[in-house]
């Protein structure tokens, strides 16, 4: 027992995330039997999975805006706005999608960098800054197609949100889970032997192998419950939902950039020590700003696959979504005042956020009720958050 | 003048925050292989003079000279490029980051694709903290749970690994327990030998004496004076230091030798 917590620290699992996980199961495990076994049926994971992709694509940047010790209340506005804009361009201006989409990345760039200019570089803060985006960019997003909403038809556009033809069906599924699975095991297998080659200590080769059969298995069971939802009337079975794959992406590439780039690691150093960053020569505004642009093109994701999903924009298009982000993100364990968070926490907090609200809509919980539910769920995660840190000497 | 020229010149620097003139037409220099004790209360412009010399403030006047060379040091990274490198008395680390990521912060080491080469970064680091504290191998927790003599090293392994050639020294000693500040010392006197030039800000009598070669005394963002600390006695230094008053019938020391 006295050497367990010293192999839980340098396996690299991270108990929240673990307990988080937890959580998730045992939440799911609990709707299931009041609702009579519909909750885990492969239609409603299969719908829980798409609907939680675009607050969870969102949510993977809004860690990293929160550990610089930044927020951003616009990303719902925004979205609403860059959504009605690729909508109208495609329906009311005739534009191609990969145009129309075009156009709306540059916009949403455009707006990072007002926002993220005045936060970077005039040091307003960027709760004031987006608080008034909150409110602009919800009326720009009117103002696109006078509060029409804007149809969008083209059917390949349609298949980025899921829907009818949203999954990439059973056996692109169970090729994508094979490859994950062998990256997975690759790249255990790589790290292993660089940290050799450097004489560095390795683990036992079958804790290493637990860690990479848990998570292979969690995709290869999420293949498997995708492929076995067939809607009616279609020959084959859904496969994994598209919107869900996008977000997979997103969720990796962010890894990716947090562990392994410049970048990555800048952002977290300014929200540890925003002196220190200054100090040791990081270029502190130019990082804030690339920031503020990473979050315009994952919001400009987010929004393609929103109004793909509804089949057209509407004016009140992500309404409210920046709060399910930013409570994706700190369910997640990401910490308000900066420094630390995880991408994959993130993804954890926004299923975790997407289950209750399902479950609870399954059960028939009114939705007053709900959102009493759901807002002092947020209060828990925080507090637990708050006495975790404290535990575990963290602050 | 001596035949060398001085390692840094720093000639007639001021700097004003608003009205205030926190560094006034100051002027001193650095010689290889020499420490320099920078003295004064707090807000008498020491740390904001190194802090322009290390680039985190811009000067208002006056010129910097690096080897007899004139450079005009705008930012953190244009300082590091001249050889110098600040150990701050906040010690400027992201408590967040562990030891390996704070040691290379802002200069990280990269794969040809991009991306940070960690163990390449993690076997230097381990040298270098071997070299400084060999007790000290927990180098990939977040710095917020080491000690604050392993802090301390994780510092003053960033100017040592990067090869310092002119190191400032903000109140090294300030978090400090008495093994720790020996080794501190003992690395002051290493650096020395290997013909670093060192400023060392410190309130410490001690350290000024058992250190520097010489020390220069800032009141009110002006100089009272240079001199070599062999010349002078601890009441004539904080005769400076209080009442600005130089002593009677000491020789300034504005060159080393």
């Amino acid at each position: 027992m006295s050497s367990s917590p010293n192999l839980w620290r340098r396996s690299g699992v991270d108990l929240r995330l673990l307990l988080m996980s937890v959580l998730l199961v045992v939440m799911a495990i609990v709707f299931h039997v009041l609702s009579g076994g519909v909750f885990l049926s492969p239609e409603n994971l299969y719908n829980i999975a798409q609907q939680t992709a675009v607050v969870g694509i969102v949510s993977t940047v809004m860690v990293l805006i929160i550990v610089a010790r930044h927020i951003d209340l616009s990303v719902g506005s925004v979205m609403g706005f860059v959504g009605v804009l690729i909508a109208y361009l495609q329906y009311s201006a005739g534009w191609s999608w990969p145009a129309a989409s075009l156009a709306g990345l540059a916009v949403a760039l455009l707006v990072s960098l007002y926002q993220g200019g005045l936060t970077a570089v005039l040091g307003v803060p960027s709760f004031v800054v987006t608080l008034g985006g909150l409110m602009s960019f919800r009326g720009a997003a009117f103002l696109v197609a006078d509060g029409k909403t804007q149809p969008v038809n083209d059917e390949f556009f349609q298949r980025l949100g899921g829907g009818y033809d949203g999954g990439i069906g059973t056996t692109a599924s169970w090729g994508l889970a094979a490859l994950v699975a062998v990256v997975i095991f690759a790249r255990m297998l790589q790290k292993r032997s660089a940290r050799q080659r450097h004489e560095m200590p390795v683990e036992p080769l079958w804790l290493d192998l637990l860690l990479a059969a848990l998570p292979a298995a969690v995709v290869f069971a999420f293949a498997a419950t995708m492929n076995n939802y067939q809607i009616s009337s279609k020959t084959e079975a859904q496969g994994i939902p598209i919107p869900v794959l996008i977000w997979a992406v997103v969720a990796v590439v962010l890894s990716f950039i947090v562990h392994r780039t410049r970048f990555g690691r800048y952002v977290f150093a300014m929200g540890g020590n925003p002196d220190a960053a200054a100090l040791v020569g990081i270029p502190v505004k130019r990082v804030t700003l690339m920031l503020f642009a990473l979050l315009a093109v994952l919001v400009t994701i987010a929004a393609i696959v929103s109004i793909a999903r509804l089949n057209a924009g509407t004016n009140s298009l992500g309404t409210g979504m920046e709060l399910y982000v930013i409570a994706a993100a700190v369910i997640g364990g990401t910490a308000l005042a900066g420094g630390s968070g995880s991408i994959f926490g993130s993804v954890l907090g926004a299923l975790i956020m997407q289950s209750l609200d399902s479950g609870m809509l399954l059960l028939d919980v009114p939705i007053g009720k709900r959102m009493v539910i759901i807002g002092q769920v947020l209060i828990v995660a925080v507090v637990f958050d708050v006495l975790y840190r404290k535990k575990f000497g963290e602050n | 003048m001596s035949a060398n020229p001085p390692l840094v010149e720093l000639r007639e620097i001021r700097k004003a925050f608003g009205g205030v003139k926190a560094v006034d037409g100051v002027s001193v220099n650095l010689y290889p292989g020499e420490v320099v004790a920078l003295l004064g209360h707090n807000g008498a412009g020491k740390s904001t003079l190194m802090k322009m010399l290390a680039g985190a403030y811009p000067i208002d006047s006056g010129d910097t000279l690096i080897a007899g060379e004139k450079v005009n040091i705008r930012t953190p990274s244009e300082a590091q490029a001249q050889g110098i490198e600040t150990i701050y008395q906040t010690l400027a680390l992201a408590d967040n980051l562990d030891s390996v990521a704070n040691l290379f912060l802002g200069r990280e080491k990269l794969t040809p694709w991009r991306t940070l080469d960690d163990h390449f970064m993690e076997g230097q680091a381990r040298r270098v903290f071997h070299r400084l504290n060999k007790n000290f191998t927990n180098i990939r927790v977040p710095v917020r749970r080491l000690s604050g003599g392993q802090r301390q090293v994780v510092a003053i392994s960033r100017a040592l690994y990067f090869n310092a050639r002119i190191l400032i020294m903000d109140e090294p000693c300030a978090a400090l327990g008495p093994e720790e500040t020996a080794m501190v010392g003992a690395l002051v006197k290493q650096l020395k030998a290997d013909g670093v030039g060192i400023f060392l800000i410190t309130h410490d009598m001690p350290d000024v004496f058992g250190l520097s070669d010489r020390l220069a005394v800032m009141k009110n963002g002006r100089l009272v004076g240079t001199y070599r600390t062999a010349d002078v006695t601890e009441d004539e230094v904080l005769g400076m230091i209080i009442a600005g008053k130089r002593p009677e019938g000491k020789p300034q020391a504005e060159h080393a030798g």
